[in-house]
């Protein structure tokens, strides 16, 4: 660095503020990228006029894409896991591969379904599958406010039986609380609290030892709104959140 | 510090580290939660359905491939996903061949009634210290800064837009965020 001249500020700054603003042309924008990865100021730069300017992207009005565009995102991203997963694996048989994204669609499925069933408690944790050793034993599920807020982030680990909330977008009315409910036949006609989810951002775990693990794996799971304290009867009695669930990656 | 206006930043940070651990599920919810604003500075940039839909998809791959880069102390998350989603417009409409609006009338997007960038920025509310920088320059150099930001205008389609030659415009651009950095740091 010593042996070349110290670039002008002054310059550097033009430089990185035109090539946010996006007025370079094609052959200078691949020239600032190249240089931004050894030239740490330059760098610097670009990221402070990234933030100086970012507000004017408040003006800009949102525009829902097609759908077609998020199936064919999915698709390519199925592709590169099916990628990566045979190229860490040499020689994983084909059929491993397949059952394993058929299985990812029907969990697909039945979160849509879950989703569907608004008015109930609604997360399936639907594996009627017998557990085998490829079979993932995490699974999340966003509970969510609409379609374009999750308001809780729910995990399971199905082997040691310990769920996870954390609440990551739903404000606490005045006097209200969240209450965790899990349902199943098993148990009974009524949903069994599972406790309230205090009015922390941190995750809050629940030990779910209680029930076994195919109750578990079969069971429903809701959060619903109540007084603060929690559900007066026993039973949910405000409005239910409901949910998308998806299995982590095995 | 001003920032966008997204309702729920601290979601998007969890979201996003959901997918740097390559979680489908958090980038399910991230797409829901996010494509549309990202489409839309899309769309703004490139003004056509079928460039912006391949765009907005190279733009979720990227995010997906560097969400472990994303570092919250930095700024935002809907900026780092909207920088990304700006430049990949802007490499993208400085390869295609401009195409005239007669030429392809089919293809533009933008209706005549979207109110334009200077208009949006008077309706704003949030833009704060930054609107208040914009407007301590010249009406003419703070429609130049705004329309390039948000519609990715080369200096040379700006000459044309302004009916000045390029290196005045050049001139202008580095003057005009010169006074808008000092404007901001004071």
């Amino acid at each position: 660095m010593t042996d070349s001249p110290t670039p002008d500020n002054g310059d550097i700054d033009a430089l990185a503020g035109e090539y946010v603003l996006g007025t370079l042309d094609a052959a200078e924008r691949v020239a600032v990228a190249a240089r931004r990865q050894r030239e740490p100021a330059l760098n610097w730069a670009i990221e402070a006029w990234e933030q100086r300017l970012s507000p004017l992207l408040d003006l800009v009005s949102p525009v829902a894409p097609s759908a077609h565009v998020q199936a064919a995102l999915n698709a390519r991203l199925d592709r590169a896991a099916a990628t990566a997963l045979t190229a860490g694996v040499p020689g994983a048989p084909v059929s491993n591969l397949i059952s394993l994204e058929n299985r990812v669609r029907r969990w697909r499925r039945v979160a849509v379904a879950a989703s569907a069933l608004a008015a109930s408690l609604a997360v399936t944790i639907g594996v009627r599958e017998t557990m085998r050793p490829d079979v993932p034993n995490n699974f999340v599920a966003v509970f969510q406010k609409d379609d374009a807020s999750p308001a809780f982030l729910l995990s399971v680990d199905l082997q040691s039986r310990n769920l996870s909330i954390r609440r990551v977008a739903a404000d606490v009315p005045d006097g209200k609380t969240y209450q965790l409910w899990i349902a199943s036949d098993k148990i009974g006609p009524a949903p069994k609290s599972l406790g309230l989810i205090e009015a922390t951002d941190r995750s809050v775990q629940k030990a779910l030892t209680v029930y076994d693990q195919s109750l578990v794996q079969q069971a429903t799971f809701g959060v619903s709104l109540e007084p603060a304290g929690g559900s007066p009867t026993g039973k949910p009695t405000g409005p239910v959140f409901h949910a998308k669930l998806i299995p982590t990656a095995p | 510090m001003q920032q966008l206006q997204l309702t729920m930043p601290k979601d998007l940070i969890l979201l996003l580290q959901g997918v740097a651990g390559h979680d489908r599920a958090a980038f399910d919810a991230l797409y829901a939660a996010t494509s549309s604003k990202l489409y839309g500075v899309i769309l703004r940039i490139l003004n056509r359905r079928d460039l912006a839909d391949d765009v907005l998809q190279d733009v979720y791959v990227k995010i997906w491939d560097r969400a472990a880069a994303f570092d919250p102390a930095k700024g935002a998350a809907i900026t780092w996903m909207a920088t990304i989603a700006r430049h990949t417009a802007l490499d993208q409409v400085r390869r295609v061949t401009p195409v005239s609006i007669e030429d392809r009338p089919d293809v533009l997007e933008i209706q005549s009634d979207e109110p334009g960038p200077l208009e949006l920025l008077q309706r704003s509310e949030s833009a704060g210290q930054l609107r208040r920088c914009l407007d301590g320059l010249e009406a003419e150099k703070r429609e130049l800064v705004v329309l390039a930001y948000m519609q990715g205008h080369s200096r040379e389609e700006l000459a044309q837009k302004f009916n000045r030659p390029v290196p005045t415009i050049k001139t202008w651009l580095h003057r005009s965020l010169a006074q808008l950095k000092d404007c901001l740091t004071r």
